[in-house]
């Protein structure tokens, strides 16, 4: 097991340095420049060039990388060019937010997505399978700003019951309560992936359900209730599982719309903010610790299946 | 356990404080949604107009805008200029004081002067003619000139990248660097209390405020601070704004689209903000390569093929919000002339292909530069390129991102035309296309002799004619196309006491209160 560990984690390793190869020259291959940015519509060609060079950006790229990567391996991810703040600190800043809007939706995603899943497939082909199949379908295609701004009109704007947008910290006056300013946007965001993983827990507790030791099971005599949750949920979990640890990641980096409609100080909207504003460190430091997030949580899912699943043997 | 006792104490008093004060606090705390977040505040280094309807609230300036946008007096009690124009003795205000409780004496002012005029956004448009900047007394400043600048007044009064007055010893020590957020020290009647990215700019009342007792008229006279705070919260999604201001959660929302105006003029959950200075668009040719570099009968059978008011009607929809006016200043301003306005919108293709013919185009694309950011551009740029189609001019649209578009533009080679909007401005000595080193460079015989007699006066009778010289040559050498102005529109709750119909340029919360 620990060599496992640490085999994976040497891979994990090679495939960051890859990564952070591949995010600096992508991010500087984009044309645009965040000096004219800064400086605004009349900036002198000699205001441009000064604070080009106060930047560092008038160094070569491999230079560029070669300082970023050598700082990075500090644990300093550089400094803003927009806000000239520590990287580090952006990232932390925005890191409540997107943690906690990602956890909470994944509560949604689980609560929603299993049981409906589950019931969609012990009902196979009836009217109740079709009906949740079908609100499914329409969950996972309305799109997520749609949604969001009705849900503000509906329960901010009409009923007065929630706020509308924004997110004061937890740590902050109001303290837990403050929870209730992420209800709607993880609403919103869990909609379209509760939809998945229902569709997914359905799928593969049918496939399950074909198997042979569910036949033998049921021949048995063993009662059917028990048969789905200890024969059936227990491994069509698996391929599930693996979908929660991916779709956790990605809530992390595809909430961009659900926070731009919430005016959430989230990761996401940083990110996206940046890339217009070409605030090269933010957009580097932002990805480089999503890939990092990504690769630990591969790392944990497929620990996870040993749990589950005790024939898989981790090598 | 003794330990943890004390630090359970101290937690509960530090929260039970922390919970009083916010709660006085939020009682009379604005919350103003925004288009996005700021860049730095220091206003003397930026142009970005939500710096500048911030920091307005915590800088101040020697002069300042009344309603009809001549400078009065502000952090100066008045001025004496030399018969001949070029000695200009200002007195300041006795005690003045900063927010960090100094008093503001002529040193900080020179010193402002200085690094705005060295390093500031707009500095170089009255530096170039200014010999000497000196404090001549405790309260007195005198600065000297070259040549006469008639302009100066209303540059010492124009907070956008203009000179706010600093504390001497932050001045020196910023030099060419933006000022840092816990150096930001002005006069003004709400000092800064904190900035966290992404989720607010927050500016609190400041209690030692010295402002003037007249009466408040446009952004001079009184500044009186009725609210405790003002927090500036990014709230880019502009469904988000309207939806936060109808349910109460924001006070004030600015940029609200075009395409909203209708549902919202007659909502009673909120009031309608009119902007009353225009914004507009100009589409600028490049003069120093390509097809248009000198060919100015080819500009101006380009021009003959637009109709601005399609184009307007198009990229903004309501009629309320937009004006097909071709001089550059609105009709009522002292800068409004008609001069050369004859050639605006004239939307004549024919004839627009027989100047073209005439000025020997041979079809060659011209190459027009536009960004996505701003639809209104976009919209523009789409209808102009059918426009001059059917006068048989051959437009190839170069669509990018904003930060793309700054960057082409400042190389010759990459476009022919680019789309852009200008900001109001209090005198046309502002304009970017009077500027010879903005891209597009216009930089003609014509346009300097123009410029000369138009800078090189404080008379406002010949600098008014001057302009209305420059504004014809500008409809005859073509160096930038006025698409025709937009008035923009924020939203605020019914609830705020003291705002005005319409907002000047930058909407202002001194004299205001909920």
């Amino acid at each position: 097991m620990l060599i496992y560990i640490l085999r994976r984690t040497g891979a994990a390793l090679a495939t960051l340095a890859a990564a952070s190869v591949v995010i600096f020259i992508f991010i500087h291959l984009i044309p645009g420049d965040p000096i004219y940015v800064m400086l605004g519509d009349e900036a002198t060609p000699e205001q441009v060039e000064a604070l080009r060079t106060r930047l560092g950006l008038d160094r070569s790229l491999p230079v560029q990388y070669f300082y970023w990567v050598g700082n990075v391996l500090q644990g300093d991810l550089g400094t803003s060019i927009f806000f000239q703040e520590p990287v580090t600190r952006i990232i932390l800043d925005g890191a409540e937010t997107s943690l906690l809007l990602a956890t909470v939706t994944m509560v949604w995603i689980v609560l929603l997505g299993v049981p409906v899943g589950v019931l969609a497939a012990t009902r196979h082909g009836t009217w109740i399978d079709q009906g949740l199949s079908g609100v499914a379908m329409l969950l996972a295609s309305i799109p997520t700003f749609w949604v969001g701004l009705y849900l503000i009109l509906i329960f901010a704007a009409t009923l007065g019951w929630l706020p509308s947008s924004g997110y004061p910290s937890v740590f902050e006056e109001g303290g837990i309560s403050n929870l209730r300013y992420l209800l709607l946007p993880s609403l919103t965001l869990a909609a379209p992936n509760a939809a998945l993983i229902l569709r997914l827990t359905r799928a593969s507790m049918l496939d399950v359900a074909k198997e042979d030791y569910v036949r033998t099971a049921r021949s048995k005599g063993i009662r059917p209730r028990r048969v789905v949750t200890r024969h059936i949920l227990r491994n069509a979990l698996l391929a599930v599982v693996s979908a929660f640890g991916f779709t956790f990641a990605a809530l992390i980096s595809e909430a961009v719309v659900t926070e731009t409609v919430f005016a959430l100080p989230g990761i996401g909207r940083m990110v996206v903010q940046s890339i217009l504003r070409r605030d090269y460190p933010v957009i580097q430091g932002v990805i480089l610790v999503i890939v990092c997030l990504y690769l630990v949580i591969n790392l944990l899912v497929d620990i996870s299946y040993r749990f589950l699943d005790p024939r898989v043997e981790l090598e | 356990m003794r330990r943890k006792l004390g630090n359970l104490i101290r937690g509960s008093v530090l929260a039970l404080t922390a919970t009083m004060t916010v709660n006085a606090a939020s009682a009379e705390t604005l919350r103003y949604a925004t288009i996005g977040e700021p860049p730095s505040l220091d206003l003397q280094m930026g142009t970005a107009t939500l710096a500048t309807t911030i920091g307005q609230h915590m800088f101040e300036m020697l002069y300042a805008f009344d309603s009809t946008f001549e400078p009065q007096p502000f952090l100066a009690t008045g001025e004496t200029i030399s018969d001949d124009g070029l000695t200009i003795t200002i007195g300041l205000r006795e005690g003045v004081k900063f927010h960090n409780g100094q008093e503001m004496t002529a040193d900080d002012v020179v010193a402002s002067l200085k690094r705005w005029g060295e390093y500031g956004a707009r500095g170089k448009l009255l530096v170039d003619d200014v010999a000497s900047i000196e404090a001549t007394g405790p309260y007195e400043v005198t600065i000297k000139l070259n040549q006469p600048n008639g302009a100066w007044k209303s540059m010492l009064a124009f907070p956008n990248g203009g000179p706010v007055i600093y504390p001497a010893d932050i001045v020196t020590a910023a030099g060419g660097e933006p000022i840092a957020p816990e150096n930001y020290i002005g006069t003004g009647p709400f000092k800064f209390n904190e900035w966290r990215n992404n989720r607010h700019v927050e500016l609190v009342k400041f209690d030692d405020y010295t402002g003037l007792d007249t009466p408040a008229n446009g952004y001079s006279g009184a500044r009186v601070a009725e609210l405790d705070a003002i927090r500036f919260i990014p709230v880019p999604d502009v469904g988000t704004r309207v939806s936060g201001v109808q349910a109460g959660d924001y006070d004030y929302a600015e940029f609200i689209s075009g395409d909203l105006y209708g549902i919202l003029k007659d909502d009673p959950a909120l009031k309608i903000h009119l902007s009353g200075a225009p914004i507009f668009g100009l589409v600028f040719m490049n003069s120093k390569n390509g097809p248009l570099a000198d060919n100015f009968p080819l500009r101006r059978a380009v021009l003959a093929a637009l109709n601005m008011e399609e184009a307007l009607r198009v990229s903004v929809g309501e009629e309320a919000l937009w004006s097909a006016n071709g001089s550059f200043f609105p009709e009522g301003n002292i800068w409004y002339t008609d001069a050369g306005t004859e050639a605006y919108s004239q939307g004549d293709p024919a004839k627009a292909k027989e100047m073209a013919e005439a000025a020997g185009y041979d079809g060659t694309p011209i190459k027009l530069l536009v960004s996505t950011n701003y639809k209104t551009h976009f919209d523009q740029a789409t209808v102009f390129t059918r426009q001059l189609a059917d006068a048989g001019i051959n437009i190839e649209m170069v669509v990018v991102d904003w930060a793309t578009l700054l960057k082409k533009r400042a190389q010759p080679d990459q476009w022919d035309m680019f789309v852009t909007h200008h900001g109001n401005i209090p005198d046309p000595v502002l304009l970017t296309a009077l500027n010879n080193n903005y891209p597009g460079w216009w930089a003609t015989e014509e346009k300097a002799v123009l410029d000369k007699k138009f800078t090189g006066t404080s008379d406002l009778d010949v600098r008014r004619e001057a302009w209305a010289g420059l504004q014809a040559l500008i409809y005859e050498q073509v160096p930038t196309m006025k698409v025709g102005d937009v008035y923009s529109y924020d939203i605020a709750s019914p609830k705020l006491e003291g705002m005005g119909e319409t907002t000047l340029i930058w909407p202002h919360f001194w004299g205001v209160s909920k």
